[in-house]
């Protein structure tokens, strides 16, 4: 059994024994070192394959015939009918009656030694194609974006469950004492449909959730210190309280209090750690221009009001959120989390098109992925680290026909469909240049290596050292796992490297 | 951890050879960590068909042997397979990890061995009063570790301890002295006596319940969208000080619907399971989150009164405890019969009403009667003319009458259409008709006030505005198969709304139209003269065409069509008197007023049967997929449970009856822990979400079966039960942690010293506001926005905002923060409070940097740590005294001599700091929202990061 596993609810933070403000405490502390620290980095159960990951979450969810999954057979019933077998027995969000099947709109093409197909709104990521292992046979068992989201991130599609990114600081702990382990960075608008509940940490310790930093404002909520009052006066602030709760903890006994004092001085170190590793400005012009990244910039998207109305011009903000993830798990981190927002292409407004908006996504994202790819070898982080890509699910290979009959320049669009989409997943312990999984000639099912969300779940844990099925965690009578309480999840042997 | 604590509970029982082996205490939590997965309730997952979850099965006897044969463990294949060294044949089995220890096994094989006597789950078995005190069940724990009850703590210590506890307020330090002055014995039970019976005491204690029922402001998933919850918080908070039993405190919340004649406040409790999510999210499917909201009832509903997890029980039989699926659906189809289901507007609701509201609408409701009776008074003055009038207009026969967007023109008695069914935002009308034969001169067309959807008149069809917009208003003449526009002149109506005049209908331009706009509610006359007065033969016919092209649906609700063959000249359209004019226009004010009043009171959803007729059939959710229906089922208990008790009816207020009656062995000790653990830090049974077979052992049976009979049997009185336990010696003890009770008692599970834990998040915040002078104490209403940091609501498709309240609101109680599920208050989930979206039954206590971020730097700490700085300072004028009063106030102890030197310090050398930068004094003051009228900046600067080192000591996060 994981050793965590059986020394949880109570006194999560012990003292840590790091370094203190007040000299007298270290001494205090060397007789009284009674627990760890929570986010003290650990022993994976298994041997890991990567130590550290980056998912890079498409919210809305990209469409995968216009991306990955190649099907020429759509340009022959383009603007037919969709067969019966489409559409019998089938839940749709919005689709009613009979839609008609909508051709891929963009050419693909093979890239690499792999011989990878992608799409020509590929063209920087094309070049990375051999580090890739892309699923385009993965399902989910949901169909609306929020509990699709939760599906998918906390492997429940309702509230109240441990995310990603929380099950692996809970199990791994992190590198740096002086950052969050586990950080979640936002692009392309305000929160994903399923709120900040895709970064918490649900019956896991709260310490575990995920840390939103954000862009512009104080990177960590309350970290700036107030207006008037800097570092040195913080410093001597801290140094006075530290002196005074000690004194108060001889006289009490509480090592709660050694703890509390612990924290404060974690909390002074996160207000220079932070914003160090937050400023991308410090970056060569070089490696800015790999990303495409833009210090400074503030999208307008973050303050829309209609968040339908995306910002359609060259927007650096998911570029500089992917040279951040390479700054933050060069730095120690162990899970970064990324949420790009704006892929939801129905084609029921301007701004949700797969023909006009679905390109410019693609640009504003592709450049900076295909050069955290590249920046991570050359660093030689890559083998080291787990990158995750993907929507919570893919998109029909039908026109969403209640929104419009006929085609419409700026309006094409298609429904969400769980059956089959694609996902990659790439660095360390991935094979790269593999295609895993096939789809019908429509792209509709998997008819090759079906691979649920449970099975990614699975094989993104065992990557990182993590047992999915031992890997649990008691609350309200049940073993909690991210993989869910039936043992369907398998860990995809064949994609590991 | 749970399998730590068992580990000593067990071996010191093992060690204890002398006491007999108890098969609830010792031996079934053993059972069912290690067997019931395979050999339990879950009959899918069960192996060998074996049950040890049940004593016959267990000891049934086949093909000559049994798995137990009391008194005979040698004989036993129990004992035998978890010996065996074979690993196919030792169970369990070694895939499973669950390992059975040698001393856990040797309780198993002395269990047998003194006969293998069987009892239910400790938890199940019927609550019975024992013998003794409160404090003796203590002391007796105590000295079996050689262990005592400590003295009693400082009675400033106390003081602060119980105001906390009680009320989630700190006292004054005048309160404290004058407690700690009083030498008198019952000063200590006057203090709790009035503690309790302070307004505050709810606000604190109905934190604990909001927690537990999932409160929140807002709707939940992704629109995330506000609703009114409020009034249900408010009735908790009165429902607690009232000290309302808990048997009509459940009865009324599940039921108070199904109640005879329910009153409002027990229609108002309802609204506790309301608080469910719903997703307005685009594309979900209603059923599909009805269902998930019935189940989460039910969930809840087990989980907070009985203390189990019925979750699992959805998918499949419960693997530990006596819940089968079918059970849980039997139980689901209990609640399963109320009218929500998932809808946008919450419906059922209610509006709730204060006095002074309901005094207000009964006003302006007798003011539209005065006013209808007046228009009724003048318009019979006018009513000779209009008979005159009206004689002169002839009715037409309806032939066919369409409308584009497919909404249906009903024939009225009166000659008018009624447009009723699909409302598009815009609409052509085309009505045909034959006219009288004759020589017509002029048309005219009525609109007419008609009932809408929301029961108030108009004459457009939309509610909210019921105006309409004619854009283009044509006439044809069909004769045969010929069909002629007819001209029209001399446009002419009672009344044009300004920039839309009736000209505007016949111009031939479709951006422009006749609309009449304020007057909305009132019948409307538009007359067109015929170019050339027209020829109408047998086989004439003509055609109205009413084209409506405004959109956001402005068009006519009720219409007439009629023909004149007066003299053009003599036809003019009403023209009421100036009293009629008069009494029409303060008429519509009136009922505006009216209108605009309603919809400004709160709607709150509430619970609501089904009628009879209309009764949902309950079936098994396989797997728990509402989509794969199994057998059906009709509504009930949990049978492991008791029956519904005698007379009462087999719904939800049958199930909440059962819930509180005297025999449920679970709800009483559930509740009783569950306020111990308020009390103490920690539960007697610490796992308080989980008083089934894999729940953690109490760690004082005796003493929790004390408290929860003494709870039942004295009238479900939650002030008498806490004051019971505040008044005994063991929650009054000493807090001061010594080596010895470290070692013999780390976590204070045995109660060696007095409880010391960080306190709450909400008392965090009040304690804070509170010291610093700034805390309002006004109760109940709507949720306030308080300082959180810019762009942090940022839902998708909700256009709410955050605003930072000013003022009075700013200070409210941290149980009054509006509460958003999405994006909670940032700092109370910091400390470790919930978002509202599942049942939380506790909050696990953390200790992170995030936390010394709040209490730092958010300027609602800020601004308390410049109104304690401002109250130091004008308590004396000399530094040390200041830095002693703050303490004082903070802490409410006395100040020991030393005590003050590092804040002096610090004060001295901040203030060095800032006197050599002034710039920077203001710049904080002006951050902390600061004011000192006669002290200097630097002066005052330094003060406030004094203070604010004081609002961050660990001693006053704490309760002591």
């Amino acid at each position: 059994m994981h050793p965590l596993v059986d020394s949880t609810r109570r006194h999560f933070f012990q003292s840590s024994g790091l370094g203190f403000g007040a000299l007298a405490l270290n001494a205090l502390l060397s007789r009284d070192s009674v627990a760890e620290n929570p986010l003290t980095p650990r022993q994976p159960m298994l041997a890991p394959r990567a130590k550290r990951a980056i998912y890079l979450h498409m919210a809305g969810s990209p469409s995968q015939l216009e991306m990955f999954d190649h099907k020429p057979e759509l340009k022959k019933l383009h603007m037919q009918d969709a067969p019966a077998s489409f559409l019998e027995g089938k839940r749709f969000a919005f689709i009613k009656g009979v839609p008609k099947v909508l051709a891929g709109q963009f050419a693909f093409q093979q890239h690499g030694e792999s011989g990878q197909v992608m799409s020509d709104l590929l063209p920087n990521l094309a070049k990375v194609a051999d580090k890739l292992c892309v699923i385009r046979t993965v399902h989910t068992e949901q169909f609306n974006h929020a509990p699709a989201q939760l599906f998918i991130h906390t492997g429940s599609p309702r509230l109240g469950s441990a995310s990603l990114g929380s099950w692996v600081t809970y199990g791994l702990g992190s590198a740096n004492e002086n950052l969050p382990g586990f950080v979640v960075l936002l692009s392309g608008g305000k929160t994903p449909d399923a709120g900040k509940s895709l970064w918490g940490a649900g019956f896991l310790p709260s310490v575990y959730q995920g840390v939103q930093c954000r862009t512009s404002g104080d990177p960590v909520l309350y970290l700036g210190d107030p207006a008037g009052l800097d570092r040195k006066l913080r410093r001597r602030m801290l140094d006075t309280l530290a002196e005074m709760n000690a004194a108060q903890q001889r006289r009490h006994g509480d090592a709660e209090t050694l703890s509390r004092i612990a924290q404060y001085e974690l909390a002074y170190r996160m207000q220079t750690a932070v914003p160090e590793v937050m400023d991308i400005s410090r970056e060569p012009q070089h490696i800015l221009d790999l990303y495409g990244a833009q210090p400074g910039f503030v999208s307008p998207a973050e303050s829309a009001d209609d968040p339908r109305v995306l910002y359609k011009g060259d927007d650096p903000t998911f570029a500089n959120n992917c040279l951040l993830a390479r700054r933050l798990i060069e730095n120690g981190v162990r899970f970064v989390q990324l949420y790009d927002l704006g892929w939801d292409h129905h084609g029921s407004s301007l701004g949700e098109s797969i023909d006009e908006t679905l390109p410019i996504k693609c640009q504003q994202t592709e450049r900076a992925i295909a050069g955290l790819i590249l920046d991570l070898q050359q660093r030689g982080l890559l083998d080291e680290t787990l990158i995750v890509w993907g929507g919570e699910f893919g998109r029909t290979p039908m026109m969403q026909n209640n929104v419009r009959s006929e085609l419409k320049a700026g309006y094409i669009g298609r429904d969400h469909h769980p059956y089959a989409y694609t996902m990659w997943l790439a660095g360390g312990g991935i094979k790269g240049g593999l295609s895993y999984g096939a789809t019908d000639e429509f792209g509709y099912y998997p008819v090759e290596n079906p691979v649920s969300i449970r099975d990614l779940q699975a094989t993104v844990l065992h990557t990182l050292g993590l047992d999915p099925h031992r890997f649990s965690y008691a609350y309200q009578g049940l073993d909690n796992r991210l993989i869910g309480p039936t043992n369907e999840g398998r860990v995809l042997q064949d994609i590991l490297a | 951890m749970k399998h730590a604590v068992l580990l000593v509970t067990l071996c010191s029982s093992a060690v204890s050879a002398a006491e007999p082996v108890q098969f609830s205490r010792d031996v079934l939590p053993l059972l069912s960590a290690h067997c019931f997965a395979c050999h339990g309730p879950d009959e899918h997952e069960r192996q060998a068909e074996l049950r040890l979850d049940l004593e016959a099965e267990a000891k049934l006897v086949r093909d000559g042997s049994a798995v137990i044969v009391p008194g005979n463990p040698e004989q036993s294949r129990l004992i035998a397979r978890l010996l065996s060294p074979d690993p196919d044949v030792v169970m369990p089995p070694p895939k499973s990890n669950k390992r059975l220890k040698p001393e856990q096994i040797e309780t198993l094989r002395r269990w047998v061995a003194e006969g293998a006597r069987w009892q239910r789950h400790w938890s199940f078995e019927p609550v019975v009063k024992p013998a003794g005190t409160l404090d003796e069940a203590v002391k007796t724990g105590l000295a079996q570790k050689g262990l005592a009850l400590r003295p009693a703590a400082a009675p400033e210590t106390l003081v602060r301890r119980l105001s906390l506890d009680l009320i989630g307020l700190p006292p004054s330090p005048a309160q404290a002295e004058a407690f700690a002055r009083d030498p008198s014995p019952s000063a200590y039970a006057r203090l709790v006596d009035e503690l309790l019976a302070q307004p505050q005491f709810g606000e604190h204690w109905g934190r604990m319940w909001l927690d537990l029922a999932r409160y929140a402001d807002t709707k939940g998933y992704e629109k995330d969208l506000g609703r009114t919850m409020w009034p249900w918080r408010d009735w908790v908070v009165n429902a607690l000080n009232a000290d309302m039993p808990l048997t009509q405190f459940t009865i009324e919340q599940l039921a108070g619907d199904l109640l005879p004649n329910p009153t409002e406040q027990q229609l108002i409790a309802t609204a506790m399971h309301r608080n469910t999510m719903s997703n307005d999210e685009g594309g979900t499917d209603d059923e599909e989150f009805r269902t998930v909201a019935v189940k989460d009832r039910v969930d809840t509903t087990i989980q907070v009164w009985m203390g189990l997890t019925m979750g699992c029980a959805k998918c499949h039989t419960h693997k530990y405890d006596p819940i089968s699926n079918a059970e849980y659906y039997r139980f689901y189809a209990l609640f399963n019969q109320t009218e929500d289901a998932d809808r946008y507007d919450d419906a059922p609701r209610i509006p709730v009403v204060s006095p002074e509201q309901r005094a207000e609408q009964v006003r302006l409701a007798a003011q539209v009667k005065r006013l209808e009776e007046e228009v009724q008074r003048v318009s019979e003055a006018d009513a000779d003319l209009a008979a005159t009038e009206e004689a002169k207009w002839s009715r037409i026969t309806v032939v066919t009458a369409e409308a584009r967007s497919g909404a249906t023109l009903a024939p009225q008695d009166d000659g008018s259409l009624l447009a009723k069914g699909k409302l598009e935002s815009e609409d052509t009308y085309t009505i045909t008709f034959t006219p009288r034969v004759g020589r017509l001169t002029a048309i005219r067309l009525e609109a007419l006030p008609t009932k809408l959807a929301d029961g108030q008149l108009g004459v457009g069809r939309k509610p909210a505005d019921p105006n309409f917009v004619v854009s283009e208003l044509t006439v044809e003449l069909l004769t045969g198969d010929a069909t002629q526009t007819v001209p029209l002149v001399a446009p002419r109506a009672d009344f044009s709304q300004e920039g839309w005049p009736i000209a505007a209908a016949i111009d031939g331009d479709l951006k422009t139209g006749w609309a009449v706009s304020p007057r909305q509610r009132e019948r409307h006359v538009a007359m067109f003269d015929f170019a050339e007065p027209l020829e109408i033969t047998a086989d004439s016919k003509l055609r109205v065409t009413l084209t409506q092209n405004y959109g956001d649906r402005l068009v006519l609700a009720q219409f007439r069509c009629t023909t004149s063959e007066a003299a053009p000249s003599g036809l003019m359209p009403p023209k009421e008197s100036a009293e009629a004019r008069k009494a029409l226009d303060e008429l519509a004010a009136a009922q505006k007023s009216l209108r605009d009043f309603e919809a400004s009171l709160p709607q709150l959803p509430i619970l609501r049967e089904l009628p009879a007729g209309r009764q949902r059939v309950t079936k098994i959710h396989q797997r728990g997929s509402f989509l794969d229906l199994g057998e059906e089922v009709s509504g009930d208990v949990l049978s492991a449970f008791g029956k519904l008790p005698d007379g009462s009816p087999r719904n939800r207020l049958g199930a909440a009856q059962w819930l509180v009656s005297a025999d449920n062995p679970l709800t009483p000790r559930v509740w009783a822990n569950r306020i111990w653990a308020r009390l103490f830090g920690l539960g007697i049974v610490e796992s308080e979400e989980d008083f089934g077979a894999l729940g953690t052992p109490p760690s004082h049976p005796a003493l929790l079966d004390w408290l929860a009979a003494e709870y039942r049997d004295r009238g479900w009185s939650l002030k008498s039960l806490i004051r019971t336990i505040v008044l005994s010696e063991t929650y009054r003890q000493a807090s001061e942690i010594t080596p010895d009770v470290l070692e013999a008692d780390p976590r204070n599970v045995l109660m060696s010293r007095g409880a010391r834990f960080r306190l709450s998040a909400e008392v965090i915040r009040d304690q804070s506001l509170a010291v610093a002078g700034l805390l309002s104490l006004r109760r109940g209403g709507p949720s306030v926005m308080p300082p959180q940091p810019a762009g942090l609501w940022r839902s998708t498709y909700n256009g709410q905002k955050w605003i930072d309240a000013e003022g009075e609101d700013r200070y409210r109680r941290g149980l009054y923060t509006y509460l958003k599920r999405t994006t909670p208050y940032p700092t109370l989930m910091t400390f470790d409070g919930g978002s509202g979206e599942v049942c939380q039954v506790r909050r696990i206590r953390t200790n992170t940097p995030l936390q010394a971020l709040v209490t730092l730097n958010d300027p609602v700490y800020l601004e308390a740590a410049a109104a304690l700085a401002r109250r130091m300072v004008i308590s004396a004028p000399d530094a040390a005294a200041r830095a002693a009063n703050g303490l004082r106030l903070a802490l409410i102890r006395p100040i020991h001599a030393g005590e003050t030197e590092p804040l002096l310090r610090l004060q001295h050398e901040a203030q060095v700091a800032f006197e050599a930068s002034p710039e920077q004094a203001e710049a904080f003051i002006k951050a902390s929202r600061g004011h000192a009228e006669h002290t200097p900046p630097a002066e005052f600067a330094a003060w406030i990061v004094t203070a604010s080192a004081v609002l961050n000591l660990d001693e006053f996060l704490t309760r002591n």
